[in-house]
């Protein structure tokens, strides 16, 4: 276990081009599982790489344990890492994957064999030891690469998109797998992915990252209800939150938004009263939307004119359009939803769950 | 209808084999028969088979230096190639650097120089370094020539080696060194082995700047061992048949060592 600190990384690969990671700080403390979590290109790899020694840094500090390790090579910083690859040694056999990295670290033969032997079995690879990587399936592989890492009982586990390469179901599972590992092991986990499933369900907190930065750090559920800006608030959720454009009017002591024709009046908990005629932007979740209004007459009634509806089981997503606004809404209604498309619905929009963000996109919570 | 499928191909091959191993097998049996012998009729069966040619060969006409002298210089030569070879090809297709590509073009682009252009500029370096006429001198030619084709082979199968292996190894503890010799090395095996079969082929069977550069009796090849038997007036086929013999069993020795590795050389990437 360790703790790592993250301090204004950097990473410019050209100069006079946008840094790959832009004064990225973070503090990860001892057995936490932290998520960097953003679409491709937003800096997570870079920074993991960063910390994993495998790439330079153009400026800031990564320190494990209080030690600055900038200016330590990848194999001295005691770091396992997962790639999204596998990256297995393809000539080798499955035991001497698990076997590559302690061999060098000159750990006594027997104590080898214990340890290889002592993963497989909590890896389920006891029968694979003797293949070559080519003669095992893609959750085998991954396993092994897994098991490569824990193997080392190194002070901190990177892992690079690992479950990228896996199908759907096997997905599910191996992420099970990874979390059962790190309430196991306890250890320090660094787990980069672009998939929000895997972030929420298996970070102790996650770091959103957009264009080199931070964007939010924190719990999921935490990041999740209170997302600190329009990015955040589009990227987790699936439908994501619905971002419309509002003008604050003099209603309400400032908490009224008129979104297209609609006048959605905001509860003291979801906002600081507004300057009238401030240009806003109004959030809502999809499952912050209801066919029916709610008992304790908390939501406000919305007209909205279908324009898809998919039926998904046990839930079904409506997309609509709110008099006014171009925008499409999104709205998870329970159960099977009995709409038409082209018809007008009212639909119930929970007002104490809104977001409204100002005009660079930041959240505005009450004082 | 499969059956005549079957036929056809089969009739197919068996003219290609015919037509490509035909020379071969007429060699061969050259190689049991006299020079009056073949002049009587060229094509016939030997009879008598003259196995006693091949210990003259070897002992009496030098075949034996030359066999020696042919294995020295190309099993150096192959030896240093594939070193260099898949170390260059190793470093450009995996490290980002300045020149590094400009530096492969220049290789590169040597391919491309007959080697008749190069070969007088040659003969005289190895005169001032005193390499002339050793067996030294020819091996570093050899090297020279075949390099850049060596290192053009090797470094697009490097290339495709990934990138992730690489920082595998080096989060495993390994240096680049290591990395080298215990990951890209073996990885690149087939890619290794097909360049191994060609430049032994190529240079066992090379023969312009052997006699450009060799002149000594004591330290020519095979090749012009070979071509010591045509003079400018006669030439004694039968025992030029038996050189060539003797001459292409290292081939196929090394043929049937490398050939599965060849073969997995030449389709790599062809499937997963």
């Amino acid at each position: 276990m360790a703790v790592v600190t993250i301090d204004k990384l950097t990473k410019i690969y050209d100069r006079g081009h946008a840094p790959a990671a832009d004064n990225v700080s973070l503090d990860i403390a001892h057995g936490e599982f932290m998520v960097l979590l953003g679409p491709s290109g937003c800096g997570k790899t870079t920074t993991l790489r960063m910390i994993a020694g495998l790439e330079s840094i153009s400026s800031g500090t990564v320190s494990i344990d209080g030690r600055v390790v900038n200016q330590v090579p990848a194999k001295d910083r005691d770091i396992a890492m997962v790639f999204q690859s596998y990256a297995l040694y393809p000539h080798m056999s499955v035991k001497d994957n698990l076997a590559f990295g302690l061999r060098r670290r000159s750990v006594d033969r027997a104590e080898i064999e214990r340890r290889v032997a002592n993963v497989a079995g909590i890896l389920g690879l006891s029968e694979l030891l003797g293949r070559k990587p080519h003669a095992l399936s893609g959750g085998q592989r991954q396993r092994v690469a897994l098991g490569r890492a824990i193997v080392r009982d190194p002070k901190v586990f990177l892992f690079d998109e690992p479950l990228s390469n896996l199908d759907a179901a096997l997905r599910v599972s191996t992420r099970g797998e990874i979390s059962a590992l790190h309430r196991r092991l306890g250890a320090t986990m660094i787990y980069v992915t672009h998939d929000q499933v895997e972030a929420m369900t298996m970070g102790t907190r996650i770091c959103i990252m957009n264009g080199g930065r931070v964007a939010q750090v924190g719990p999921p559920l935490e990041v999740y209800r209170n997302p600190a800006n329009t990015f955040v608030a589009s990227f987790l959720g699936n439908p994501p939150m619905t971002l419309l454009p509002a003008i604050a009017t003099d209603k309400a002591g400032g908490r009224c938004l008129m979104v297209g024709s609609c006048e959605i009046e905001l509860p003291s908990s979801r906002c600081p009263p507004l300057q009238p005629g401030a240009t806003v932007t109004f959030g809502i979740r999809p499952e912050h939307l209801a066919q029916e209004s709610a008992s304790n007459g908390a939501t406000i009634p919305v007209d909205a004119e279908i324009v898809r509806v998919e039926p998904l089981g046990a839930e079904t997503i409506v997309i609509a359009r709110l008099p006014g606004v171009e925008k499409l809404i999104f709205a998870r209604l329970a159960g099977e939803a009995t709409m038409r498309i082209g018809e007008r619905r009212q639909l119930f929009l929970d007002a104490g769950k809104a977001h409204v963000f100002d005009g660079n996109g930041l959240a505005l919570r009450p004082a | 209808m499969a059956i005549l499928r079957r036929s056809l191909l089969l009739l197919v091959l068996t003219l290609y084999t015919s037509f490509a191993a035909g020379p071969f097998v007429w060699a061969a049996m050259m190689s049991l028969r006299t020079t009056t012998e073949i002049h009587r009729n060229h094509f016939a069966f030997p009879n008598p088979a003259h196995w006693e040619k091949f210990p003259d060969a070897w002992f009496n006409s030098n075949y034996g230096i030359y066999f020696v002298n042919s294995l020295q210089v190309v099993v150096a030569a192959v030896v240093i190639l594939t070193l260099i070879g898949a170390m260059a090809a190793h470093c450009l297709a995996r490290y980002r650097f300045r020149l590094n590509r400009v530096i492969y073009f220049i290789l590169f682009s040597t391919i491309i120089f007959p080697p008749q252009i190069t070969i007088i500029s040659l003969f005289q370096i190895l005169v001032q370094y005193g390499l002339y006429n050793s067996k030294v001198g020819l091996t570093l030619v050899y090297v020279a020539i075949q390099l850049p084709l060596t290192i053009y082979i090797l470094e697009s199968f490097f290339a495709r080696i990934p990138a992730d292996l690489f920082d595998a190894a080096r989060m495993d503890g390994y240096s680049d060194w290591e990395i080298f010799w215990r990951v890209a090395l073996p990885i690149a095996l087939p890619a290794v082995a097909t360049t191994v079969i060609l430049n032994f082929i190529l240079l066992w069977n090379e023969f312009l700047y052997a006699v450009v550069l060799i002149t000594d009796e004591s330290n020519r090849t095979l090749p012009l061992g070979i071509q010591r038997f045509i003079g400018d007036t006669q030439e004694d086929v039968g025992m030029i048949a038996t050189g060539l013999m003797i001459a292409i069993i290292p081939v196929i020795v090394v043929y049937a060592f490398f050939s599965e590795k060849l073969i997995q050389g030449m389709t790599a990437g062809a499937v997963k």
